[in-house]
């Protein structure tokens, strides 16, 4: 049997005529898989705007996992170094290749001195990477019980676990078919 | 899909650089060190590592059209659940690769255009055709198998934005994986019909599916940059041989026969025969097979395959429908930051 699909698009070689897009910002997302879990860099994306990046977020990296809570940063403001006031959320990388983990907060003047108090509070003498710092009001914030993100419906089409046990019981019915017809082979040479 | 097989580039070693810096740099990749975005990297490191990254979205996105066109015709409900939600994790591994690419230095709409207008390539398997439901089945089965495979791997390279990357993409592509093996069982466990859907679906992707882990080898494979700075940490033909091991018995498992085939030029099947080299070596537990049609392989990577066409005209419809959809967005903008 087959089918054609329905869009069949002209195909065109001519010069684009389409607008060029000015480049969108990029916002780094951090997902909290459960409750007792700190907050993880889970990647970045690029949109225009922070409502934008938080529906985005929420449907890009909050799905592939049970998610309970997101934080999204645009990454201007991990970077800035104007003085601000404020409560810092703290995030250390602790080996390249490692994902940044929230390790607590620090009430600082500047980044400069919320970076600090990160290494003297949570890092110590250990070995670490790099450290990024957000001051909290620039944060945004997504409760997964206010606002949902994993949704509350069975998802485990999406998984590969949802498949093993019907894919074990596949497998054992052509292996115990093909055992029955290669006995049956003689059978049917003969008497039947 | 893949990233590293079949980038078709003039490659450089990273002279020029510092000879210093870069016997370092070297030696750390070479013991197993990481590499992050703010790190001394070589000039050519940091564009092979773009255009490995360019490439992979490319392919994740180009991927996603064929198996996009079968959501409406999914044989039932669940299978088109888990089909669009396939559709939606190949999409969206298309969008976190190209923030890897565009924080090495080149614009995500800049990709984006350079892929529509035949700039860069995209993953050679994609320009076959997809007739039937059962090409769904192969490419979920046999394709995002081959990419696990090689996603494996790369999951161990040296970049760090790359393999944190791979590490998610692949809990994903083991979903579609699995899936793929379920829909391939349900045939192979089904009626007669379903059983030649099956076979004459696996006879278009067996050829595509081991000539995915791209060219042979060359001589000096190791001391290539990609091997040598461990972009790669397999080359393409033990690739090949570890996914022939795995696949091969597992497909005569369920019954299908491993036929070496001639295509016509839209890419269905006109003879195939049983792979005569089909067998195992005992002593090496290696199954041997016959090679990929490598002239058709570089036929259809020039272009001129059975759907490449197609495959970039519709990208490039769904780009120019959407234009007004980020025109509204720009628009309507309201400042980004609070
Ligand atoms: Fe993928
Ligand atoms: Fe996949």
């Amino acid at each position: 049997m087959i089918t054609n699909p329905r869009i069949k698009p002209p195909i065109v070689t001519d010069e684009l005529n389409t607008q060029e897009v000015h480049a969108f910002p990029v916002w780094e997302v951090f997902t909290k898989k459960k409750e007792t879990d700190a907050h993880t860099h889970a990647g970045s994306l690029s949109a225009p705007n922070a409502q934008m990046a938080a529906n985005f977020a929420r449907e890009h990296y909050g799905q592939d996992q049970v998610c309970c809570s997101m934080w999204i940063g645009l990454r201007d403001d991990f970077k800035s170094t104007d003085a601000c006031e404020d409560t810092y959320e703290l995030f250390v990388q602790w080996n390249a290749g490692d994902r940044h983990v929230h390790v607590g907060q620090a009430n600082a003047s500047s980044r400069e001195d919320a970076e600090t108090k990160c290494k003297t509070e949570f890092v110590g003498d250990k070995e670490f990477y790099t450290i990024w710092s957000l001051p909290h009001q620039a944060m945004h914030a997504i409760d997964g019980d206010e606002d949902m993100i994993w949704r509350t419906t069975d998802q485990s089409y999406r998984l590969a676990k949802g498949y093993s046990k019907i894919v074990r019981q596949k497998w054992d019915a052509i292996r115990a078919s093909k055992e029955v017809d290669d006995y049956q082979k003689e059978d049917l040479k003969d008497t039947f | 899909m893949s990233a590293s097989a079949n980038v078709e580039v003039k490659v450089k070693d990273g002279s020029g650089e510092d000879p210093e810096k870069l016997a370092a740099f070297e030696a750390h990749v070479q013991a197993g060190g990481l590499i992050e975005p703010n790190d001394w990297m070589p000039e050519d490191y940091r564009s092979l590592m773009l255009r490995m990254a360019e490439h992979h979205a490319n392919s994740e996105i180009v991927g996603a059209l064929p198996e996009g066109e079968w959501i409406t015709r999914a044989p039932n409900l669940k299978r088109k659940l888990a089909l669009t939600a396939k559709v939606q994790d190949e999409v969206g591994h298309g969008q976190m690769l190209y923030e890897v690419a565009q924080d090495l230095g080149k614009s995500r709409n800049a990709m984006l255009r350079d892929l529509i207008t035949g700039k860069t390539k995209y993953h050679n398997c994609f320009n076959y055709p997809c007739p039937t439901w059962a090409d769904i089945c192969m490419i979920a089965w046999l394709i995002d198998g081959a990419a696990i495979l090689n996603q494996g791997t790369l999951a161990h390279g040296s970049f760090g934005p790359y393999i944190r990357t791979m590490r998610r993409i692949n809990m994903e592509e083991a979903f579609h994986f699995k899936h793929g093996e379920d829909m391939v069982l349900t045939l192979m466990s089904g009626t007669e019909h379903q059983k030649k859907m099956a076979q004459d679906a696996f006879d278009r992707w067996w050829g595509p599916s081991i000539a995915f882990f791209g060219p042979h080898d060359r001589p000096d494979e190791l001391e290539r940059p990609a091997m040598k700075w461990r972009m790669k940490t397999a080359t393409n033909d033990e690739l090949r041989q570890k996914f022939v091991n795995r696949f091969a018995p597992a497909a005569m498992a369920t019954g299908l026969v491993i036929n070496v085939c001639e295509k016509d030029e839209h890419g269905m099947v006109t003879k195939a025969t049983p792979d005569p080299l089909l067998k195992l070596d005992e002593e090496t537990g290696n199954w041997g097979f016959t090679q990929p049609d490598w002239d058709e392989f570089y036929r259809v990577i020039r272009g001129n395959g059975p759907c490449n066409d197609e495959r970039v005209a519709l990208r490039r419809f769904s780009y120019e429908q959407g234009e007004w959809v980020r025109n509204a967005i720009l628009n309507g903008q309201t400042t980004s930051q609070n």
